[in-house]
């Protein structure tokens, strides 16, 4: 530790020495808050200090998790959503059939008839916690349902997740940055989003797990501790089995280092830190089956040892450097960078003669690019929870890649959340913290350190990769909270830190409480900050009470106004569950369209127990999780071959889907309609994703062009295309809605979610029935009738003249009553004595 | 002759005499065997002896259940059910019949055919045939009606109700509902086009049913396991709580659901205390729909942690389980459950009497509370009169002393009296405490004695008949004996 770079131990001495600045600490803790005690903060700093901290720390918390009911308070506690049935269907079974019977799950229920492996294609972190909260309530007899554990854990986590950015912002800055961050992290609506009450994802832990992580990596390169490293192990272990955005941690933290390299800012703290961290993380993470050898052979994991390996290298260098003259040094350097070239380019040879290059390349370019490009890729498809594209990317054989990728690419693009970001969505998530984030990365950059460089770089990167997808605001969020709370962390404390000193002469004591808080303190705790502040404050001395009030007041004002905003985001727009549909009277009397449920619930009770339902696959889970029954393919999108049939069913004629419906087994048919209620989710709107996927697979049989009018429209009224107006989704869609009159102005069969009279009124179904509709038509279930005992003939039996009429009499004679068969062979018969003589 | 209900099982019998005016007394019936017939008999116990020649008047209740049989089985959306009743044309009974009209009431006009044994007159929904005279025992005669019924022939399979009661004044009820519909089965497509716009279509399905809950029921819930069942009403009356239940979706024949429904009651409303004696007195089976027929129900009642002697009555026959342990709420060693199941139910077993159950042995245990109570007070009043007696000695007043002696004694003679009673209740509750009741009865006479002797010798010590030394003496004397004869008695008492 004595071997600490000089800047920063001389730094933290002059810090010391500093006790104005001690001072100002406790009047950043008020500021911070807002709230009173400073007179008592003055007598008991230390005590005051931790009681404000944890009293703001358990409100935030509350808060936190208060403003995420909305939707259990206005609906029920169920999992509102409809991705997350899957998990709750997964941890229910892990509950009550164990962990291990959990890992060895083979769902049989899903991609019927195929089946999926459980334990060894998800993420069980989010399960194993739920269950184990459940475990430990049941242990203590605290009845609480496995459904209302899952319901409440993202908020209760959310508290978790403010803990830990107050931690980190402590790191990062100082204390009162801690709580504002952490009050921000706890409302702000980015992250919301996705931990309302009932939404049970993996996002909900793995925000969390992501910040701790950060913390406790900070927290090691700050000591080079080699015990903070191994809990920041554990963390980034926790991560790994919550969530597949951990490839975020495994580039970030490399990235982080090397860039420390490139600022010449090498120390052994961060030697000891990282080699730990690769190391031991490593050796965790492949704990996880689903993860398994993954972060030795794809790429996203290849800038992580990459940089071990060049930290090695430097490491080594360094005690070259130590132990060796500067000749010699030079020398043995020139040597070893030529001999690695020659490797380099003999095994590029060599991948490239093998024809693993297209992989390996990305290996080898430059490590910075690789990250941005893989880093963004992964984590495009470990968010979108092992979507296809991770065989785009492993595609490495050959020219395969491209291929795959066209085909692939629609499955991707079909799900809204991975378009591209819109500023709308910024400001709507983020409000006030989008603006004031940029200026606390400014304030770190310009009092850069170690741990800066890592929030900056944090920063940069989450920026980048919120812009390319909606999803991935996520991960922005928390930078964005913290950033935002050392601005404003610091405005506040140019703007009232001031009274606070002239009020309070500086005191000694207060240094010294510092210093007991942290004994052997020696890494630098914020201590350029604290002089900045001293040196701003010179230049400040001339600042008013007044504009000094003014903009305490404004600052206020925009932390209200971002306190409203989250809340009336949060009730608005991330609190309505999907499941259940509510409308409004004008009376204000809620009408529940409960439509999913009804029908699921047929489903459950009056079919089979192993019927086979086709839907699309985006309702997969939720017939798996509230019909119980088996399904095609669903929201886990891993056979793209397997969608694409389902798609091409869809969009084939009735006589082409029945053979395939007969070849998959397929019992009943699911679709989800919208045209009576005007819903706009609904299967029409998604048609022409099934009629791509389909295409992409099958390009003789379907071609989206069909399904186009001949001027390039889609249309479901009378000039669509003939294609889509006999395609089975239109069909089982529209059948018997023809007839339909939703009110007097429109004509029968006006479908009010595409506002057009619908074109082909007069539908009947050979092989299919209808199962089931639910009240409002939002979800119709078709039975594929079994084959026929007998083929019915579809015209008439052909009329023959050859009929005899009943009164014909024979010209013929006896003799001549014989046919004759044309050109046939004549043979010549023998004599037959007894018949000449009759 | 309930629609509904019905195979052959004799379910239920309550034998009504209706007197002069019109009183209705239920008789009592118990299930009997006759050699060489097959069926069910039973025997009904006539409240007085009926003597030759005179007349009594008795009418019978059988409610039989799945009776009639839907045919045509399978019917579409658009048809009606039709169903078909065989009973028997007579009563069958073991006694000759005189003469017999049976009538049968159907559920609509609409008659596809009936037997037509004597002539039977049809009038409106009416059948009836006879009157048949001097009918032997045991004759049968199939009678057979097809007719339509498009009532909705609901079944609840199976029924778990789920009575948790707790001791902080809260009793939890929860049934576990599975419904099926048992008429004639669906064919064919459901259209909801058809059953939106056309009022006769599907017109044997079930959309809605009403439940009675109990007037004092609260925080009403409906569900299923995937959430709350949105599609329901809540009307709070005066006498009852109604709820108007809807499934997810309307049930056509052979369609079934299943759901939860669960409502919180005071306790002072069921539970019963005496001391530390709880009895709760509730439902073996509540209301769930009219007409209602339960194939099989289980009843789990869950008692506070800690209940003991535990004991069950019920109107009628039960089948009782193994008792369970249920955890919850911090429980350490877990609430006694008190299982219970019976097949084959209807609306007429809702019975209000139904399962006195908790803290049992209850009666003895309470007798003997109060002999404990009694003989107390008679300790008591010994002391009352002590104090009688030294304020006589010191007053000299005689009449005090009389007055002392004459309330010790009435009061000790009622005391003794309802002592005396407790005793021959628990003998006739078969309890061998009644031989300890009795043994502190005989020492209280020997303390008695000893008290109205020792107020003896202060009289005459007042009168100055005896000497002070003497008397002290013997007043030591008395007391000690006194005082190790209530020792006694405590110790019986405290062995009760």
């Amino acid at each position: 530790m004595a071997e600490h770079s000089g800047p920063d131990s001389g730094k933290h001495k002059a810090n010391h020495a500093n006790a104005n600045s001690a001072a100002l600490l406790h009047g950043r803790a008020g500021a911070g808050t807002g709230a009173g005690g400073l007179s008592g903060g003055l007598s008991q700093p230390a005590g005051w200090q931790s009681l404000l901290s944890f009293t703001i720390l358990f409100l935030a918390w509350l808060a936190g998790f208060s403003s995420r009911l909305f939707a259990v308070i206005r609906f029920e506690s169920i999992i509102h959503e409809f991705d997350p049935w899957f998990n709750y269907r997964s941890t229910h079974h892990l509950a009550s059939h164990g962990f291990y019977e959990f890992l060895n799950w083979f769902d049989e229920r899903a991609w019927y008839p195929l089946g999926r492996i459980v334990g060894g294609t998800v993420y069980p972190g989010l399960m194993v916690t739920a269950g184990l909260i459940h475990w430990i309530l049941n242990m203590l007899n605290i009845t609480v349902h496995i459904r209302d554990v899952c319901v409440f854990l993202a908020p209760v986590f959310s508290g978790l997740t403010a803990i830990s950015t107050f931690l980190l912002t402590r790191e990062l800055w100082n204390q009162g940055a801690g709580l504002l961050a952490a009050c921000f992290i706890a409302i702000v609506p980015g992250y919301i989003s996705r931990s309302v009450a009932g939404s049970f994802d993996n996002e909900g832990i793995a925000i969390f797990a992501l910040q701790f992580t950060y913390y406790l990596w900070v927290k090691s390169v700050k000591t080079g501790s080699v015990f903070w490293t191994i809990c920041c192990c554990l963390s980034y272990f926790y991560m790994v089995s919550a969530w597949g955005g951990y490839v975020f941690i495994i580039n970030l933290i490399p990235l982080h280092v090397f860039v420390l390299l490139l600022m010449q800012r090498y120390s052994r703290r961060v030697y000891i830190a990282y080699s730990t961290f690769y190391i031991v993380g490593l050796i965790l993470s492949m704990q996880i089956p689903f993860v398994g050898f993954q972060p030795i052979r794809t790429s996203e994991h290849m800038a992580a040892a990459g940089v071990f390996a060049l930290l090695q290298a430097y490491a080594f260098l360094q005690y070259l450097r130590d132990r060796l003259t500067k000749q010699e040094f030079q020398t043995l350097f020139f040597l070893g960078v030529s001999l690695a070239a020659g490797i380099v380019f003999l095994s590029v040879i060599y991948l490239t003669y093998t024809g693993e290059w297209p992989q390996m390349r990305k290996v080898k370019v430059c490590l910075h690019l690789t990250w941005v490009i893989s880093t963004q890729i992964t984590l495009q498809q470990c968010f979108s929870t092992f979507h296809p594209t991770a065989h785009w990317l492993d595609a490495g054989e050959g020219g395969r890649g491209r291929r795959y990728a066209k085909i692939h690419i629609p499955i991707i693009a079909s799900v809204s959340e991975h378009q591209p970001t819109t500023w709308v969505s910024f400001f709507f998530d983020l409000h006030i913290l989008v603006c004031t984030f940029p200026a606390g990365l400014w304030f770190c950059i310009k009092n850069i350190n170690d741990e800066r460089v890592f929030v900056a770089l944090y920063a940069i990167s989450a920026v980048y990769f919120a812009g390319v997808m909606v999803r991935l605001m996520l991960t922005l969020t928390p930078v964005v909270c913290m950033l935002s709370a050392i601005a404003f962390s610091n405005v506040f404390e140019h703007y009232l830190g001031d009274d606070m000193k002239r009020e309070n002469p500086p005191v000694e004591d207060s240094s010294d409480e510092d210093d007991k808080r942290n004994p052997g303190n020696l890494y630098d705790k914020a201590g350029k900050v604290r002089k900045h502040v001293s040196e701003q404050e010179k230049t400040e001395e001339g600042l008013g009470p007044n504009i000094k009030s003014i903009v305490t007041m404004l600052m206020l004002m925009l932390l209200m106004m971002f306190a409203v905003h989250c809340t009336w985001v949060t009730s608005n727009a991330y609190s309505s569950p999907s499941v259940v549909l509510a409308s409004y009277n004008h009376d204000g009397t809620r009408n529940i369209l409960d439509d999913f449920r009804e029908a699921y619930y047929w489903l459950r009770q009056n079919t089979d127990e192993h019927a086979r339902v086709m839907s699309w696959w985006d309702y997969g889970y939720q017939i798996a999780g509230m019909a119980n029954r088996t399904t095609l393919v669903d929201n886990n999108t891993w056979n793209n071959s397997h969608i694409a049939l389902v798609g091409k069913a869809m969009s084939s004629n009735e006589t082409a889907a029945y053979e395939i419906m007969r070849s998959l087994d397929v019992d009943y048919v699911l679709i989800i309609f919208g045209g009576v209620i005007g819903y706009s989710g609904d299967d029409i709107n998604k048609f022409l994703w099934m009629v791509r996927i389909a295409e992409g697979e099958h390009p003789k049989d379907i071609r989206e062009s069909d399904y186009f009018t001949p001027q390039g429209e889609f249309r479901v009224d009378k000039a669509g295309s003939p294609t889509l107006l006999n395609c089975l989704m239109y069909k089982m869609s529209y059948y018997r809605f023809g007839e339909m009159q939703l009110d007097f102005r429109t004509p029968p069969g006006f479908d009010r979610t595409r506002n057009a009279e619908i074109g082909n009124k007069d539908i009947k179904f050979k092989h299919l029935e209808e199962a089931f509709t639910s009240e409002h038509w939002l979800v119709r279930i078709y039975k594929v009738k079994k084959l026929d005992n007998r083929e019915t003939l579809d015209h008439k039996p052909r009329v023959t003249n050859i009929v005899p009429k009943q009164k014909y009499l024979s010209k013929k004679t006896a003799k001549r009553k014989r046919g004759y068969i044309k050109n046939k062979l004549t043979l010549k018969k023998g004599k037959r004595p007894n018949r000449k003589t009759v | 002759m309930q629609s509904l209900i019905g195979v052959m099982l004799m379910k239920f019998v309550l034998g009504q005499v209706k007197g002069e005016e019109e009183e209705e007394n239920t008789l009592e019936v118990r299930e009997t065997k006759v050699k060489g017939k097959s069926g069910k008999f039973f025997t009904v116990k006539l409240p007085s002896p009926l003597v030759p020649g005179a007349k009594i008047r008795v009418s019978v209740e059988m409610v039989f259940t799945h009776v009639l049989q839907p045919y045509p089985t399978h019917i579409t959306q658009a048809e009606k059910q039709f169903v078909v009743f065989e009973g028997n044309h007579y009563f069958y009974s073991p006694y000759p019949t005189k003469t017999q009209t049976t009538r049968v009431k159907l559920a609509s006009r609409n008659i596809e055919s009936y037997t037509k044994l004597g002539n039977p007159s049809r009038s409106e929904d009416m059948l009836e045939y006879g009157p048949f005279k001097d009918i032997p025992p045991y004759s049968q005669d199939t009678l057979k009606v097809h007719y339509e019924n498009n009532s909705p022939f609901l079944t609840i399979t199976s029924m778990t109700r789920v009575i948790e009661v707790s001791h902080w004044g809260n009793i939890a009820v929860e049934e576990t509902v599975d419904l099926k519909h048992t008429g004639a089965v669906l064919k064919g497509p459901f259209s909801r086009y058809d059953y939106q716009r056309q009022p006769d279509s599907g017109i044997s399905s079930v959309k809605s049913f009403k439940t009675i809950l109990p007037a004092a029921a609260q925080d009403v819930y409906y569900r299923d396991e995937i959430g709350n069942i949105s599609t329901s009403h809540l009307l709070i009356l005066d006498d009852s709580v109604e709820m108007e239940i809807r499934p997810r979706f309307p049930l056509f024949g052979g369609w079934k659901t299943h759901y939860i429904i669960g409502y919180n009651l005071p306790s002072y409303e069921y539970l019963y205390n005496l001391g530390d004696q709880y009895a709760l007195k509730m439902r073996f089976v509540d209301h769930v729909f009219d007409e209602q027929v339960t194939d099989s129900l289980t009843v789990k009642i869950i008692l506070p942690e800690g209940a003991k002697n535990i004991h069950v009555d019920s109107p009628y026959e039960i089948n009782r389980a193994a008792d369970e342990l249920h955890y919850t709420y911090l429980d350490t060693f877990g609430r006694p459950v008190i299982v219970a199941h019976k097949n084959n139910m209807v609306e007429q077993h809702i019975q209000d009497v139904v399962d006195p159950a908790a803290e049992a042995r209850m009666k003895v245990a309470c007798i003997t509370e109060q002999v404990l109570t009694l003989v107390n007070k008679r300790l008591g009043l010994y002391r009352h009169f002590d104090e009688a007696v030294n304020k006589y000695k010191q007053s000299r007043d005689i009449s005090t002393l009389n007055s002392g002696k004459k309330t010790l004694e009435t009061e000790h003679k009622v005391l003794t009296s309802e002592i005396a009673s407790l005793q021959s209740k628990l003998k006739t509750e078969g309890s061998d405490l009644c031989d300890k009741v009795s043994e502190i009865q005989k020492l209280d006479s020997q303390v008695k004695e000893l008290v109205l002797k020792s107020s003896v010798e202060a009289e005459r010590l007042v009168a100055g008949k005896l000497k002070k030394d003497t008397y002290i003496e013997n007043e030591k004397l008395h007391s000690n004996k006194r005082q190790e004869l209530v020792t006694k008695i405590d110790n019986i008492l405290d062995a009760l």
